[in-house]
C-alpha cells in the first residue's frame, strides 16, 4: 500500500482561503466531492472529533479523520495554508498542511488505521514540513510521497 | 434527507467512533500521535451520543434501541442495492428511487435502519 494510491490531484489544494479550523475542515470536505448533506454530516463528525482534541500534531501539520456512513470507501485530501491556521494544535503552533482522511465504518480492506499511520508517519519526517510549503503544483505533492515511500 | 434519517447517521457515526475508541490499534494512535486521553474522550462522546437519541422521535428511538441492543449497528449502509448490516439485497425498485434517503427505510431482513450510499 503507498499513500500515492490514495491521493488525487483534484483532492490536493496548496492555496486553501480559509482561515479557520472549521473554514479548512469544510474546504477539505469540499474536495472530496460529495454532495451537500454528507458534506454537513462529515463536517459535524470531523467537528466532533475535533472537539474531542486537535489533531493537530505539531510542526505545522493536521490530520483531521473520522469514518462516516456518508462516504463508501476511504477518501483522503491535502490542503495547505502557508499563513497558518489555528488549529488548536499539540505544540500551539498554527497549522499549514492539513490531511484529511475519512473512511466508512465498514472496510473490506481496513485501510484506515494504516493510512492514518503512514501519513502520521509522513509527517514526523525533519525535513517534511519544508518540503510541503516549497511545493508548486499539485504533482508535486504525490512526487513527494514517492520519493519518502509512503 | 429526512432529519431523523439525519440524526441516525449522526448516532451511528458517533457509536463507530466510539467503538473506534475501544479498539485497541486505533486507541493506540490517538493517544501517542495526537496525545488523545481515550477515557475522557469515550465520557463525552457517551454524552453527545445520549444528546441525539433524545432528539429522535418516539418511536425511531424506541426501534433505535432495540436494533442497537441487539445488534452491533442499528444503521446500515446500502451499496449497489445490498444492505451492508445483513448484506441481503434490498427491494430494486425502492432502491433505484430518486430521493431515497428522504424517508426512514428498514430492511426487510435486518430490520436496521438504511442509508443509501450515492
Amino acid at each position: 500500500m503507498q499513500l500515492r494510491d490514495f491521493f488525487t490531484l483534484d483532492a490536493i489544494n496548496l492555496d486553501l482561503e480559509s482561515e479557520t479550523k472549521d473554514e479548512a475542515l469544510k474546504e477539505l470536505v469540499g474536495l472530496l466531492g460529495l454532495d451537500e448533506k454528507s458534506r454537513g454530516i462529515l463536517f459535524k463528525m470531523l467537528k466532533r472529533r475535533e472537539n474531542l482534541g486537535s489533531t493537530g500534531i505539531g510542526r505545522r501539520i493536521a490530520i483531521p479523520h473520522c469514518r462516516s456512513l456518508v462516504v463508501n470507501r476511504l477518501r483522503v485530501a491535502f490542503g495547505r495554508k502557508l499563513s497558518g491556521i489555528d488549529f488548536d494544535a499539540i505544540d500551539k503552533k498554527p497549522v499549514q498542511h492539513v490531511f484529511l482522511i475519512v473512511a466508512p465504518p465498514l472496510e473490506v480492506s481496513n485501510q484506515y488505521l494504516p493510512v492514518l499511520g503512514r501519513i502520521a508517519q509522513f509527517g514526523k519526517e525533519p525535513d517534511v514540513p519544508e518540503r510541503l510549503a516549497e511545493l508548486q503544483r499539485p504533482e508535486e505533492f504525490i512526487a513527494l510521497l514517492e520519493e519518502k515511500g509512503v | 434527507m429526512h432529519p431523523q434519517l439525519e440524526l441516525l447517521l449522526e448516532l451511528q457515526d458517533l457509536q463507530t467512533q466510539r467503538r473506534a475508541l475501544e479498539d485497541d490499534p486505533l486507541r493506540d494512535m490517538e493517544e501517542a500521535v495526537f496525545e488523545l486521553r481515550p477515557a475522557e474522550a469515550l465520557d463525552l462522546l457517551q454524552v453527545k451520543i445520549a444528546e441525539v437519541i433524545d432528539r429522535l422521535e418516539p418511536g425511531i428511538r424506541r426501534r433505535y434501541m432495540d436494533l442497537a441492543g441487539n445488534l452491533d449497528r442499528a444503521v446500515a449502509p446500502v451499496l449497489n442495492g445490498i444492505c451492508y448490516g445483513c448484506f441481503v439485497a434490498t427491494p430494486t425498485a425502492w432502491a433505484s428511487e430518486a430521493g431515497r434517503n428522504d424517508h426512514i427505510g428498514v430492511c426487510d431482513y435486518c430490520g436496521r435502519f438504511l442509508y443509501y450510499v450515492d
